[in-house]
């Protein structure tokens, strides 16, 4: 489990897109694929999903929602749960079985003969009936072809790509230079070009440019305004958030004292807000279990968990037993989280030093995680 | 607290998280932490306490990398422009050179905007361009959740 949610974290947005494109050209196949070769990593894969949705109320979580989101409007697909996570157990064993098909019909053929060579391929392709295989026999035609037509060179060349469509480009353009220089650089700007295009589906406005020049000062802008986009949403949150204090305060006690089964840590607070919280409510602090807190582990999460069982101060004690309802009420945990981040800074920014209980608290809630 | 101070913190906190959802994958998300924790005295506490403790060894070695990466990809473009001596006629020569001055404009550009933009070649940039614009579409995203349902609750608090 704590595997699978890595590869889901490291895995890039290039991965994820290219991987999309496969399944979208091999969807017709994807039944046949799915019982046959990757039934249990998309179930790993069920499984990582189910724990990101488990854990909650963390922003982490948020964020992942909303790449799955973005993703399932850039490209419309069958199945959103396989699309996001597959990439990472079907990329790595494809490079692996792409030179396992060239020795294999290679002894039929000088044992048995030329014309076997036909018979053969289909062959091998009934074995598994597969659109991964389809591609296997793909890139071994290739690069059959390949080795009868071209110098050793490019073969080390193409070697370091591994990808089909970089060598045929490569191939295409033989007769212009041939010394390894240029033919790297060639490589390199295929690679650029490439990932300009994923770029170019993923810019808004960006599809009828053309020109790299204009493309760059498109992505220039976007990435500008989202800059300031989040530039002004902090600011406005800045804003809103004093009066929201107070009226969360409010709330909470008209709604969160009579519920006893709230959980939350019991730590030491270095602000005015909290002693004035621990004066009001020295109940609730003694009732403080750890249990509601470690329920889902993502390694992802782990700095975000941190900060919720940080110092907690009013609101934030309503908003975090509002996380029970992560499902039905997004918007008030997404909240809920943001409050405790900011509530957090403020304290740190007050008081440099902390009691050591509240060390001792973040050991403790540590220790729980390495349980789990 | 006054409210640029809240400001500035809220998008710091934002930004790490953001970070930390890459799980220091990709350069961007490295650099952006790595950015908070050595700017100032406050934000190095919170930068520790919103991402646990991030090991100052590997700061270190990243660190490393990075010059090693400058300073290949300076030995490449010296290789690229010996290279580059060949028969052209001149206002082709021109147009060329005006088209790569311009590309080179914009790729500063980009540069400056990625946070660890400095130390990518071009084919990394374009790669963490792609994590990182799809990285602040969901920032975007979650703050404007985030302030809608403050406002809300602000409007009717029950």
């Amino acid at each position: 489990m704590l595997h699978c949610a890595n590869t889901l974290g490291d895995m890039t947005v290039l991965e994820r897109m290219k991987w999309q494109e496969e399944e979208a050209f091999c969807s017709g196949f994807s039944s046949v694929f799915c019982s046959s070769s990757s039934s249990s990593s998309s179930l790993h894969v069920h499984d990582s999903i189910m724990l990101a949705a488990e854990s909650g109320s963390a922003l982490a979580e948020v964020v992942a929602q909303a790449n799955v989101q973005a993703h399932a409007q850039a490209h419309v697909s069958p199945s959103i749960s396989r699309t996001f996570s597959c990439p990472p157990t079907l990329v790595e064993p494809d490079p692996k079985p792409k030179p396992k098909p060239k020795p294999k019909p290679k002894p039929t053929d000088s044992s048995i003969g030329i014309k076997k060579r036909k018979p053969d391929n289909p062959k091998f392709v009934a074995e598994n009936d597969s659109s991964k295989d389809k591609r296997i026999k793909v890139g071994a035609d290739d690069g059959e072809s390949k080795i009868t037509g071209h110098p050793n060179r490019e073969e080390e060349d193409t070697k370091q790509n591994s990808k089909v469509s970089d060598y045929i480009h490569v191939r295409a353009r033989r007769g212009q230079a041939t010394d390894s220089h240029s033919l790297a650089e060639r490589v390199r700007r295929e690679k650029i070009s490439e990932r300009m295009k994923y770029l170019q589906d993923l810019v808004p406005g960006c599809n009828k440019i053309t020109g790299k020049a204009g493309m760059l000062d498109e992505i220039i802008n976007y990435v500008q305004s989202l800059q300031r986009q989040v530039e002004f949403l902090s600011m406005k949150l800045a804003a809103v958030n004093p009066r929201l204090d107070f009226s969360v305060d409010d709330l909470f006690h008209k709604e969160v004292v009579p519920a006893c089964s709230v959980n939350f840590p019991n730590m030491g607070v270095p602000s005015d807000i909290t002693n004035y919280l621990q004066f009001n409510l020295p109940q609730q602090q003694q009732i403080a279990s750890y249990g509601g807190l470690v329920t889902g582990i993502n390694p992802s999460d782990m700095g975000l968990r941190r900060t919720i069982s940080a110092p907690v101060s009013m609101p934030e004690t309503y908003l975090h037993s509002s996380s029970c309802f992560t499902q039905t009420l997004p918007s008030s945990t997404w909240e809920g989280d943001f409050q405790n981040i900011c509530n957090f800074d403020f304290d740190q920014a007050r008081s440099p030093s902390f009691p050591s209980q509240f060390f001792s608290g973040l050991v403790e809630a540590g220790n729980l995680k390495m349980e789990m | 607290m006054s409210l640029s101070e809240r400001k500035k913190a809220i998008k710091l906190s934002a930004d790490l998280a953001m970070a930390s959802t890459r799980n220091k994958a990709t350069r961007w998300s490295r650099a952006l932490i790595a950015n908070a924790s050595s700017d100032g005295n406050s934000n190095k506490v919170l930068t520790e306490h919103v991402l646990g403790s991030s090991s100052p060894s590997q700061r270190v070695r990243k660190s490393f990398t990075t010059y090693s990466h400058s300073v290949r990809i300076r030995s490449c473009r010296n290789i690229l422009r010996r290279n580059r001596v060949v028969h052209r006629t001149k206002d082709r020569v021109v147009a060329c050179f005006a088209a790569k001055k311009l590309v080179q404009k914009r790729t500063r550009r980009l540069k400056s905007l990625l946070p660890g933009g400095k130390s990518m070649d071009d084919v990394c940039l374009v790669e963490e361009t792609l994590d990182y614009i799809q990285s602040l579409r969901a920032q975007v995203e979650v703050m404007r959740c985030l302030v809608t349902a403050s406002e809300l609750m602000i409007l009717n608090p029950s």
